[in-house]
């Protein structure tokens, strides 16, 4: 029990955490900055499955993991924008477009291995490029930040950095400003002479960048593999995440670390036969108590306020 | 004129074939505080909406500064410096005062938003005009008199000169009128012109230098203050016209009380005694007219009767039956009937039918279900009957009552509260929003009710209406009964003084 | 008010532009457009295994349907449906694996009816988290999705593990299972359950004031107290039925089609079955029309895969997008009146 623990808590397994924690991290950027608008990007899970297959198609086809990582980008960007339109044109649940947007996605990648990559099941180029991976050879690599920082691809940095850059615009600039007045009084906006369809739109564009680019990290990033529904639920614990933080970029991230870690641990408890479902169980239910908890909390301070006589 | 800075002639504007002004005139002063006062659907809201931009007139003309402008949008009021605070503030909850005030016109450093400058002009006019705010709390935590500070900043930081006040104190509690008073004052004196939306006769005549009445869509007069009485304006308000075709009733209604109301204290959202210390008694099949400018308890009273507002002091009974802080379901078991004012939320249900939302309280009675089966058999031909008796079309039972023009769905929840076993009916605001033939109807029904009985509480905005119906009519003013006079009796002189508060000597 | 327009010109238009969308696929990938559609349409319906498997996969998109349509009746989205089929299916499979000494009636009513009773309990959750906190639904019943997931996978690959390699539970006793018809295919006798919940979850609804009070708490909760309806209650009920139809629908599956609770069975069955919700607008009465057909595409589309080059995943892709156009209902509107425009643009020009 002991060395569980203690395999559990080590370097490795962080750093696995961070690793494992980045395409998660940027769907779950892609919720946040919808969601600060107020529209529910539940489509990010067929997003990010299309990123991935679209990406490790590129890069496939082109030799260059640049094309696919663009390639993962562009077609998040078509999906978002469909799904953008579907919503603010035609007036379409935003759920309902999602939910039937993931089940296209799983279709399509399905459809797309067997007719364009003329696999079944599992694709595995060989000497596929991918997202480089970078060598901080400054470092000690046996010190304590040597290990930690090991070998991270460049889409770990930039997910972390994107972090901070889409905290600072969302809550620094005028940009950000607007969309949040967009997401939480839309009459408001409109009457301090907002273009609130122009703002949903651009936050859907992000979106589907971010959203794509996680799903190319997943297989072009560590791995060059693309199996059937690659995605596998991380677009929704990215969704889940977003919610853990309160759609703020920072607890966001501290959600993704959770799941992530979530799964890295989970790995490691498979190869001493330790049940990891209960670990993997973890972050979703922690993200339901955290949310009954905020409303809660919403609750007793509105029942205190009326209480004005 | 001198000094006029805005004109409205001729203003004309319907929306479908609801005419909202007719007739609309204005002209306001620099420097002045200009009251436009009025019934609710006078159309003094819409009057100035159109001097925002927000609507556009059908015709007319407005005159800014000496030019002439067919309509306006918000963008060239703004920049024409009109500001507007509206009744329901276009603020967003969640974010800062700062945050509000700045949003759309945020000052820039590079690609941050320049707080720190934002902070001293918004502080440069706190100090100003004594708009005192906290910059940094969420408008969820203020008060309402400090939202609406908030709101009047943004016009401010948007260099207003003439600003426009939809109802302010109508969300205020009066020490917060108070302070808004002060503050228009202040701003007055420092040269801003200031429209001032009310339908209270009491406000207007301690803060205005001119006050313009409108009624029925029309312009009525300008007067100036200090020529003017209470008394002058609430009569001009009330106008002579809905004396006119005021009916014969020849009912013999005997003394019986069939709804008492004993010195009953009721809080409003806002207040602890919205209704403080009301008594009233409607008879066996009279009508009982309740009349008062909107605001003065009418809504909470009748949500009090109902058992959708508690009564914290005082008795109401029920045909003699105590029915203090009963539920509605027990209300309406003591066979009372509420057709109730908000007709959407409160009597139907939209997304149902004819059938379901007229069959609504009647389940479980045995009368078509034996507690848990519902005889749709029984409940067609019940629906059915319903239907022809109040003339609902279309006459389909399983048609969605959203479907329903505004008279065929208030027809519905008539025909739904008016049975033949009724002691009581309470009808609240029972023809707003509907055609003319349905009217004609609804009041009808109601006639027949009383005909059979039925003791008839009739609250209603309507002048004209009370006074066709009534039998009685009951002045409410500041939550207590000003005065009672039968309907015989009624003036614009004696209902005038009722209900801006004085009192009548008993003759 | 917004007016309910007329859905079934949208399923229609949806349907045509699916179809031609099919078209251009399937010529696209070098196979002729009749003869594919001619083995689809054979795959559901030719033949005892065929057309078993249709109504194979009729049962559970048809009872998660209904499901996901009584909790639209309480005005509550219960994603969460297939969390109480997960939850369901292995209640269902362990009562029918260990429980002994009882005859077949006993032994499939008790299973299915603890099914039931825990996809209610779990539908209990978001139920009252909504209520109390009005915490949003969906959210939370995704979220609890995967916890059923996970906690189910848990409980077949460790307690309830029949350690035969393939990750299921032990086989249910023969005294667990719901007899099959029409072999070799999968079709059982569950599907005559599902029909009479079907029918009894009707006339619930249109005839009892229980589903009146129900029908009508959901959406107007100013006018049920108004009217006398304890709507909190009466939601919360709403609710419990439709995990509980969820349960009930994961039982089937074991004890008629499996036979042990199988990892992995059911692949977002649930969510198929909201769809097929969403595409009848919820309404009960269009929902066993439209689940028929869905469970015919997806049976064909077995047959279809095998004898031509077009592969499964075709189907799925055509019905996700079905499902896409009828959401949008903007769509009919916009182009009725750019053509009512056009026409008056020309009418003009005369």
């Amino acid at each position: 029990m002991l060395d569980i623990l203690q395999n559990l808590i080590s370097l490795d397994v962080l750093n696995a955490t961070i690793r494992i924690t980045t395409p998660i991290l940027l769907v779950a950027l892609s919720a946040v900055i919808t969601q600060k608008a107020n529209i529910l990007n539940i489509g990010a899970e067929g997003i990010m499955l299309l990123g991935a297959f679209f990406g490790i198609m590129f890069s496939f086809f082109s030799g260059s993991w640049v094309v696919g990582a663009l390639a993962g980008a562009v077609i998040g960007i078509i999906a978002s924008m469909f799904m953008a339109v579907a919503h603010i044109e035609f007036k379409a649940d935003i759920f309902v477009v999602g939910m039937a947007f993931n089940i296209f996605a799983i279709a399509f990648t399905r459809f797309g291995l067997n007719t364009f990559l003329n696999s079944t099941g599992i694709f595995t180029p060989q000497n596929l490029s991918t997202i480089p991976k970078i060598n901080l050879s400054f470092l000690d690599p046996e010190s304590f930040i040597g290990r930690l920082l090991f070998g991270y691809s460049l889409f770990d940095y930039l997910a972390i950095a994107l972090v901070f850059i889409l905290w600072y615009v969302i809550y620094k600039t005028r940009w950000g400003l607007h969309v949040r007045s967009v997401g939480l009084n839309e009459e408001a906006a409109e009457s301090a002479g907002i273009n609130t369809k122009l703002k949903k739109y651009q936050v859907m564009f992000l979106s589907g960048i971010l959203g794509g680019l996680g799903g190319a990290h997943l297989s072009i990033g560590y791995t060059s593999v693309f199996v059937d529904n690659m995605s596998n639920g991380r677009g929704f614990a990215g969704v889940a995440a977003m919610f853990f933080g309160g759609a703020n970029p920072i607890y966001t991230w501290l959600g993704t670390l959770i799941f992530g870690f979530s799964q890295a641990s989970g790995n490691i408890l498979q190869l001493y036969d330790f049940p990891s479902q209960i670990i993997l169980m973890i972050p979703y239910l922690l993200t339901v108590v955290i949310l009954a908890f905020s409303l809660y909390r919403r609750k007793a301070k509105a029942t205190k306020r009326n209480r004005t006589f | 004129m001198e000094n006029t800075i805005v004109k409205l002639n001729n203003i004309v504007k319907t929306f479908g074939d609801v005419t909202a002004i007719s007739e609309g005139h204005f002209e306001l002063r620099k420097g002045e505080i200009h009251s436009l006062i009025g019934e609710n659907g006078a159309g003094k809201s819409t009057l100035m909406k159109i001097l925002y931009g927000m609507h556009v007139p059908d015709s007319g003309e407005i005159i800014i500064h000496g030019k002439t402008y067919k309509s306006l949008n918000p963008k060239t009021a703004i920049s024409l410096k009109i500001g507007m605070v509206h009744q329901e503030f276009m603020l967003v909850n969640e974010l800062t005062v700062l945050e509000n005030i700045i949003l759309g016109f945020e000052p820039m450093n590079g690609l941050r938003i320049d707080f720190h400058t934002a902070r001293e002009n918004i502080t440069e006019y706190i100090e100003k005009y004594n708009l005192v705010v906290p910059l940094n709390k969420k408008i969820m935590d203020l008060s309402v008199g400090e939202a609406q500070r908030v709101e009047i900043l943004k016009t401010l930081l948007r260099g207003s000169e003439i600003l426009i006040l939809d109802e302010p104190t109508a969300v205020l509690t009066p020490d917060e009128s108070l302070q808004l008073f002060d503050i228009l004052e202040t701003l007055r004196q420092s040269g801003k012109s200031i429209v001032f939306i009310s339908h209270k006769l009491k406000e207007v005549m301690h803060i205005s230098d001119r006050i313009t009445i409108m009624r029925a869509s029309k312009f009525v007069d300008t007067l100036i203050k200090k020529n003017t009485t209470i008394d002058e304006i609430a009569v001009k308000m009330i106008g002579k016209e809905v004396f006119l075709g005021r009916k014969e009733k020849d009912i013999d209604f005997n003394d019986e009380v069939v709804l008492k109301i004993e010195n009953i204290y009721v809080p409003s959202s806002r207040e602890k005694s919205k209704i403080r210390g009301l008594s009233l008694e409607v008879r066996k099949g009279e009508v009982l007219g309740l009349a008062g400018v909107d605001g003065n308890g009418q809504t909470e009273l009748v949500e009090a009767l109902t058992g959708l507002r508690e009564i914290y002091s005082g008795k109401v009974f029920i045909d003699n039956i105590e029915s203090t802080n009963i539920s509605p379901k027990a209300v309406r078991n003591l066979k009372v009937g509420h057709i109730p004012e908000d007709r959407n939320t409160l009597g139907l249900n939209r997304f149902t039918s004819i059938e379901d939302n007229i069959i609504a309280t009647k389940l479980g009675d045995g009368v078509f279900s034996n507690k848990s089966i519902i005889d749709r058999v029984k409940t067609l031909e019940y629906c059915k009957s319903k239907i022809k008796a109040f003339n609902v079309k279309p006459p389909l039972p399983s048609l969605v009552t959203s479907s329903l023009s505004g008279g065929n769905a208030q027809k519905v929840v008539v025909s739904r509260e008016i049975n033949d076993d009724l002691k009581v009916l309470i009808a609240s605001q029972p023809t707003r929003g509907v055609d003319i033939g349905s009217i004609e109807e609804i009041r009808e029904h109601i006639y027949n009710s009383q005909k059979q009985g039925v003791g008839v509480l009739l609250v209603s905005a309507d002048l004209e209406e009370i006074l066709s119906l009534s039998d009685r009519i009951a002045v409410i003013f500041e939550g207590k009964i000003a005065g009672i006079i039968s309907v015989k009796d009624a003036t614009e002189h004696n209902l005038s003084v009722l209900m801006t508060g004085g009192t009548l000597e008993k003759v | 008010m917004k007016k309910f327009r007329n859905l079934n010109h949208n399923v229609t238009f949806s349907l045509i532009v699916a179809f031609i969308i099919g078209s251009i696929i399937i010529t696209a990938l070098g196979e002729n457009v009749f003869r594919v559609f001619g083995i689809l349409i054979s795959g559901a319906f030719d033949g005892s295994l065929k057309f078993g498997t249709t109504l194979q996969f009729f049962v559970p998109l048809f009872l998660t349907a209904i499901a996901f349509a009584v909790s639209t009746k309480v005005d509550i989205n219960n994603i969460g449906v297939e969390g109480s089929l997960l939850l369901g299916a292995i209640a269902a499979a362990v009562t029918g694996a260990y429980v002994t000494g009882l005859s077949p009636i006993f032994h499939i009513s008790l299973a299915l009816i603890i099914a039931i009773v825990v996809g209610a309990a779990w539908a209990y959750i978001p139920a009252i988290l909504k209520i109390k906190l009005n915490v949003n639904e969906i959210t939370v019943t995704i979220l609890l999705n995967y916890v059923a997931l996970y906690f189910t996978s848990f409980l077949v690959m460790g307690p309830f593990s029949a350690d035969v390699g393939a990750p299921r539970t032990m086989t249910i006793l023969d005294s667990a299972r719901i007899g099959t018809f029409l072999s070799p295919s999968k079709a059982n006798y569950g599907i005559i359950i599902a029909i009479v919940v079907y029918f009894i979850i009707l006339f619930i609804f249109s005839k009892t004031t229980f589903g009146y009070k129900i029908t009508n708490s959901g959406l107007n909760s100013k006018f049920s107290f108004f009217v006398g309806i304890n709507s909190k209650r009466m939601r919360i009920i709403g609710m419990l039925i439709s995990g509980a139809i969820g349960g009930l629908a994961g039982g089937i599956e074991v004890l008629g089609v499996y036979g042990f609770y199988l990892y992995g069975f059911s692949f977002n069955t649930a969510f198929d079955g909201m769809l097929i919700s969403l595409i009848a607008k919820n309404n009960l009465k269009k929902i066993p029309v439209i689940a028929f057909f869905i469970a015919a595409l997806k049976s064909g589309a077995l047959s279809m895969a095998r004898y031509t080059d077009i592969p499964k995943s075709t189907i799925d892709m055509l019905i996700s997008i079905f499902i896409l156009l009828v959401a949008m209902d903007g769509i009919y509107e916009v182009i009725k009146n750019m053509v009512i425009r056009k026409k008056e643009r020309e009418e003009a020009k005369c």
